[in-house]
């Protein structure tokens, strides 16, 4: 914004010099944005059509089955999932509720200590493991995030990320059922996550979570809570086309950070 | 000060002459003089008006079924019935209709904040898509073929009635009075709508406010196509815009260490080295309204059986692959839309006439008397609001006069949420004076 400082000054000066001028009601002077900017008047200009083609090449021999369960997956948002949540969240007040992902991301912090070290990440791999001290004894088994207060805030690594910093590609675009888009590869990485989390058993939460059933329903519900995407969102006909772009680049991101 | 101001915007609907008062003498100082950046981005947070947390608004989403006729392939099934979102309120009280801007829908997070909005200042609020949306082409468009005022606005007043009339069945809310808003195109929508609703009597609105309405139409689409032609330096002929942005923000996350991604991410870039220009500002503007003239493309055709795309035998079941129709539709912007398949059908009514003729049924000049002589009616606008031309812009300040809330600074609709320009409308829509 810096360096539009003085644009801005010169803009509302004119601005100004121009009510000036008038009379009657003060009318701020017209300013035409388009003017600076540089459209192409050539007859071939594609530069839209050809990034937005480019961004529909996506690996997904899989397209029929997969849109059927990211439909499925819709409706059971729509009707089952989002009504749970909603009430959840006008049944508890918020510390309670942040306190609650509190608790499941500090657990989440072992796989994504495990694949900071496989990726060998060793200094997010002392950050997340700092993370896990403080939280779990300073935090009270991880209600408090106090390890973000002190500047360290949450990485998250996934063994799918592991996999693509290995090289492994994606491969077939998946929708997986009740949770949404993914790749072989990564969900693949989901189930090696899981069996991390399983052997571990950090603090002995997958035993606690066993004996008390319960804790798994808000496990679910915490995990929807903590995602802000909404089907219906991106407000087109062509959603499964737009999402499976922009998951697709999100964890080519993921991977190359 | 600060305390005092969050208060004020707390009590805007109820002290809104208060706050009128507070208001009067201090200048315009909207942060935000980039107009690409105050469309995009809006006003900083600390600025915005207040309005209460999503849950702790009495609301809920309502369908009904507007055209039973409209048959629809599996695939497109969900647009059957036309779905919308209702804020009540227990006690009595005025509501206000809110119609959404091109390729946005009921749900759309600027519709959720003016609901909120509305809302806390006392008023039951229906939110409904734009008649140029896909759901509502589907489910509510008569003809399949949007763009016309006249037409658009019949089957908006259809869509109102049995909305209404729906939710309060439904909710058992009582209603005193009308109001209107629309954002956008639809602002010009809820012109044309309350222009037809003085021959119909049937809302008979209070109070019609028009956020950022286009003045022609048609000049105002090829504004925004043309946006979606910018030349950026560092794409050339066989680049990809996305990939570049995504370079950009991959240089950004790079250098900032972490990828942890925040809700001041748009924010936190716009202060760093790689900060997005004013240029690709506008192709990624230019781009999301190019997604929804395709969507209109698609869908109009769909409904209309012009074979542009689907063809005629062709069954969308659920698992059909609709991409190789989105590769084809992305060809199509707002102006192809306009003469490739809107005025071919409008011209079978109306031979003799022109795209001029067409384009002036539509702008809000067809109008003037009724938007010069009707104090009920006020606008919202900016002098750098990128669908503006100057012609349009200076047709706002002459027709409207003091009902005219024009700024120098907003971009499109950026402003909106910005404290002092909230309670200026909040004030007209609540009926004090301006």
């Amino acid at each position: 914004m810096k360096r539009l400082l003085p644009l801005a000054l010169l803009s509302t000066a004119l601005s100004f010099s121009a009510v000036a001028q008038e009379s009657g009601p003060q009318v701020p002077a017209y300013n035409d944005p388009l003017l600076e900017l540089d459209i192409d008047e050539r007859d071939n200009r594609y530069q839209f059509e050809r990034s937005s083609l480019r961004a529909l090449n996506v690996h997904d021999p899989l397209e029929g089955v997969n849109r059927r369960i990211y439909r499925f997956n819709a409706q059971f948002d729509r009707y089952v999932y989002l009504p749970v949540v909603r009430t959840y969240v006008w049944a508890t007040p918020s510390p309670v509720r942040t306190g609650v992902s509190n608790v499941f991301d500090n657990l989440r912090d072992i796989p994504n200590l495990g694949n900071s070290l496989l990726q060998g990440k060793f200094q997010r791999s002392g950050e997340t493991t700092a993370r896990l001290l403080f939280n779990s004894i300073f935090g009270l088994a991880g209600i408090f995030d106090v390890a973000e207060k002190m500047g360290l805030p949450q990485q998250d690594e996934d063994f799918g990320q592991t996999l693509g910093v290995w090289g492994v590609p994606a491969g077939p675009y998946l929708v997986i059922p009740l949770l949404g888009p993914s790749s072989l590869r990564d969900g693949t990485g989901r189930v090696a996550d899981w069996v991390i989390e399983d052997y571990v058993n950090y603090m002995d939460n997958r035993d606690f979570m066993n004996d008390y059933q319960a804790t798994w329903g808000i496990w679910a519900i915490d995990l929807r809570y903590g995602i802000p995407f909404r089907y219906g969102a991106l407000d087109s006909p062509f959603e499964y086309d737009q999402v499976r772009y922009l998951h697709t680049k999100l964890r080519e991101f993921e991977i190359s950070h | 000060m600060p305390t005092y101001r969050k208060t004020l915007g707390i009590c805007a609907g109820l002290l809104a002459t208060v706050a009128l008062t507070a208001n009067a003498g201090e200048p315009y100082a909207y942060p935000v003089t980039n107009p690409f950046m105050a469309t995009v981005a809006g006003t900083p947070e600390k600025l915005r008006a207040p309005t209460p947390s999503d849950v702790d608004v009495q609301q809920t989403d309502l369908k009904v079924r507007v055209l039973p006729d409209r048959k629809l392939p599996p695939a497109l099934s969900q647009y059957r019935d036309l779905h919308y979102r209702v804020a009540w309120h227990d006690e009595a009280a005025p509501l206000i209709f809110l119609v959404a801007g091109t390729g946005s829908g009921y749900d759309s997070t600027r519709m959720d904040y003016l609901k909120r909005l509305f809302w806390q200042a006392g008023m039951h609020v229906i939110v409904l898509s734009s008649p140029s949306n896909h759901d509502f082409i589907a489910a509510a468009s008569n003809s399949g073929l949007p763009g016309m005022g006249a037409e658009d606005a019949r089957d908006l007043h259809t869509a109102m009635t049995l909305a209404v009339e729906n939710a309060r069945q439904e909710l058992g809310f009582e209603v005193t009075s009308y109001r209107l808003a629309g954002f956008s195109l639809g602002a010009l929508h809820a012109a044309f709508v309350a222009e037809l609703d003085t021959h119909l009597g049937q809302f008979d609105f209070e109070r019609v406010l028009l956020m950022n309405p286009p003045v022609d139409l048609y000049a105002s689409v090829g504004r925004l196509d043309a946006l979606s032609y910018t030349r950026i330096e560092g794409v050339d002929d066989n680049d990809s815009f996305y990939e570049h942005i995504f370079q950009k923000l991959s240089r950004h996350f790079a250098s900032r260490g972490n990828s942890d991604i925040q809700e001041s991410l748009f924010e936190e870039i716009q202060s760093s080295p790689d900060a997005l220009t004013d240029p690709e500002l506008a192709m990624l503007i230019g781009a999301v309204f190019r997604f929804s003239a395709a969507d209109l493309s698609f869908m109009s055709d769909l409904v209309t059986h012009g074979g542009r795309y689907v063809p005629a035998d062709e069954q969308l079941k659920v698992s059909t692959s609709l991409t190789p129709y989105l590769r084809r539709a992305l060809f199509c912007d707002f102006s192809c839309y306009i003469n490739e398949q809107l005025l071919p059908t409008w011209q079978l009514e109306n031979a003799d006439k022109t795209i001029d003729d067409m384009a002036w049924e539509t702008s809000l000049r067809s109008l003037q008397d009724f938007l010069q002589n009707n104090p009920d009616v006020a606008a919202v606008s900016n002098a750098d609001d990128l669908i503006l031309t100057e012609s349009d812009y200076r047709f706002l300040a002459d027709t409207l006069g003091e009902r005219a809330f024009l700024y120098p600074s907003g971009g499109h609709g950026g402003n909106l949420d910005y404290a002092p320009v909230t309670e200026r409308y909040l004030a007209f829509l609540q009926g004090g004076a301006q």
